[in-house]
């Protein structure tokens, strides 16, 4: 987890808001290192993490988390992580075999059109199933929900809508009714636009999310271009703010992503510029 | 106007807030429904996007067991055994036996949020139909309805709006907690007012009206920017008389080809210099021949 990241969003490992929808954007550019953030950050409060793994291996996920002071494979093994590795379960149902593992959260993958009920299903089962009766099962603390990445279920012929209700369920149960955390990350290609609907429903998707959720990060590149030393700057947004009546809150930071982990620096103050 | 409107829609009124992903409508809803309740009117909330608890956030108070939250969060498609509401079930019988639930005196305030959750699942001909037959019918007095503009087309926003009697479009401000309200209102007569108000909205749930935003795009000029005079306060006198104003008026400038100049240069007057020339064999260079000068 990034320090400066986790200063920034005020929070701690042992002290964070229960029952946030935290969304990661981006736009022509990358934030999935702010997914390697958020899962070695629930990972270390002790969490119960589900991770739907859409676009990587689980082995990459696991190689970045190692730099960054986590094993994955023994979260795994301890009943902390539970990780659907969409890239192998994929070929499961497309390819069906004698030894396929039965489980149906890729099932969309055969007819798009049905929606995500069947994922939702997956979430919901892993996210509620107690260690208890086991000896030796630890407590872990409230779930936490990860996508990496909700724009990869667009490319596959799901509907924005039917995304967006997945989202609105797995919100319900794991933030409103669990008391969990959820992250997502979506991803847009082009420029923002207005009335576009033919992108395939990308603008809408994110739209709606931000609707949804009560923090956004949006990564984007730097406006006057590549930079060796920034790599781009994050636009921390606080949405809902229960009971102090303050409505959104913005804050706009650059980053540089280093082999160990990414730092976060105002406007102008990068170490190569002072 | 928005004050006006928080003391209370008429009978067969339907308000629609609304929003953008910029700016959370959610909390003008909520002055609305706080608005109502200080008013002792039952409130019957369709929520769809988000839970009692976040709903019920801020509304404190005794008259709180007015509000009717009807769930709809937890489950609006179906998807498990028991759905308490599901957004089929969005249809003029279904709400009306809904309201009638809660046995009150006089009709009820019905509030949706949101609107656009419906939208996304039900056609919007058939949520406009129901939505007009809801106005027209007795079960409930007013609707107030949350619309996310910029997750639909601007026709079917169109044609939602088109229904409504107020429709107030709430954007961010220039400070961070203010909002702009661009408020339309139809009243029966069929006159249109339309309003531009920089709001805020307390922690009680009030609103307070700010001031008229300006111009699109200027801030407010401030009361020391007028325009001032370069020459005072000098050591030299750089301002002009009325007849220096007057002498200055009329000098010819030099350079300026006026209509005196230029009759003078076309009729040259008498005793002006004539030129006159006698073509000379010197003259009669050729250029392309250098020996054409040689008398041979």
């Amino acid at each position: 987890m990034y320090t400066e990241l986790n200063s920034i969003l005020s929070t701690t490992p042992d002290s964070f808001t229960q029952g946030e929808f935290i969304l990661l954007s981006d736009r022509k550019s990358d934030a999935s290192f702010l997914i390697h953030h958020f899962l070695s950050f629930y990972l270390r409060a002790r969490c119960k993490v589900c991770f739907l793994g859409l676009v990587q291996s689980f082995s990459h996920y696991n190689a970045v988390s190692q730099r960054l002071g986590i094993s994955l494979i023994q979260a795994k093994e301890k009943g902390q992580l539970i990780f659907l590795e969409g890239l192998t379960e994929s070929l499961s149902v497309l390819i069906p075999q004698v030894t396929s593992t039965g489980n149906e959260a890729m099932d969309f993958l055969r007819d798009p059109s049905v929606g995500l009920r069947s994922l939702y299903d997956f979430v919901r089962s892993s996210v509620t199933s107690s260690g208890g009766g086991e000896e030796g099962a630890e407590e872990w603390g409230p779930p936490v929900l990860l996508v990496d990445d909700l724009s990869a279920l667009l490319s596959l012929g799901v509907s924005a809508g039917a995304v967006l209700d997945f989202s609105h369920y797995c919100q319900a149960t794991v933030c409103s009714q669990l008391q969990g955390n959820m992250v997502m990350l979506v991803r847009c290609d082009g420029e923002e636009e207005e009335d576009d609907w033919d992108d395939g429903g990308s603008e809408l998707l994110l739209k709606g999310l931000t609707h949804q959720c009560s923090l956004t990060l949006h990564v984007q590149g730097l406006p006057t271009g590549y930079c060796r030393d920034i790599h781009g700057q994050v636009e921390v947004c606080w949405r809902r703010r229960q009971g102090d009546g303050q409505n959104t809150q913005k804050k706009l930071f650059q980053y540089k992503v280093h082999d160990k982990g990414a730092s976060f620096f105002a406007r102008g103050t990068s170490s190569a510029v002072l | 106007m928005l004050p006006e409107l928080l003391q209370g829609t008429d009978a067969g009124g339907f308000l629609i807030i609304q929003d953008s992903a910029g700016y959370c409508g959610r909390h003008v809803l909520k002055s609305f429904i706080h608005a109502a309740l200080n008013r002792e009117e039952a409130v019957h909330v369709l929520g769809f996007e988000v839970s009692e608890e976040e709903l019920r956030d801020g509304l404190k108070g005794s008259h709180t067991q007015r509000l009717h939250f009807h769930n709809a969060f937890t489950d609006p498609l179906g998807w498990s055994d028991h759905p308490a509401f599901t957004v089929h079930r969005f249809t003029l019988e279904e709400l009306t036996h809904l309201v009638k639930q809660t046995s009150q005196p006089k009709p009820a305030i019905l509030v949706i949020d949101s609107l656009s959750w419906i939208l996304r699942h039900v056609s919007p001909s058939a949520v406009c139909q129901t939505l007009q037959q809801l106005k027209k019918g007795g079960a409930v007095r007013a609707i107030i309805g949350l619309l996310h503009a910029d997750m639909h087309q601007r026709g079917t926003v169109g044609s939602v709006c088109h229904l409504a009697t107020s429709v107030i479009t709430v954007a961010p401000g220039i400070k961070g907690d203010e909002g702009v309200a661009k408020i339309t209102k139809r009243s029966k007569s069929g006159k249109v007012m339309q309003d531009e108000e920089i709001f805020n909205i307390k922690e009680d749930l009030t609103v307070v009206v700010q001031s008229k935003p300006s111009h699109i795009g200027s801030k407010q000029p401030d009361t020391d920017e007028q325009e001032t005079d370069p020459t005072a306060n000098l050591t030299f006198n750089l301002r002009l008389s009325d007849t220096e104003r007057e002498a200055k008026g009329k000098l010819a400038l030099p350079f300026v080809f006026s209509k005196e100049k230029k009759t003078a240069l076309l009729h040259s007057g008498p005793g002006s210099g004539r030129i006159l020339y006698e073509p000379d064999a010197n003259d009669d260079y050729d250029q392309e021949d250098p020996d054409d000068d040689l008398d041979v």
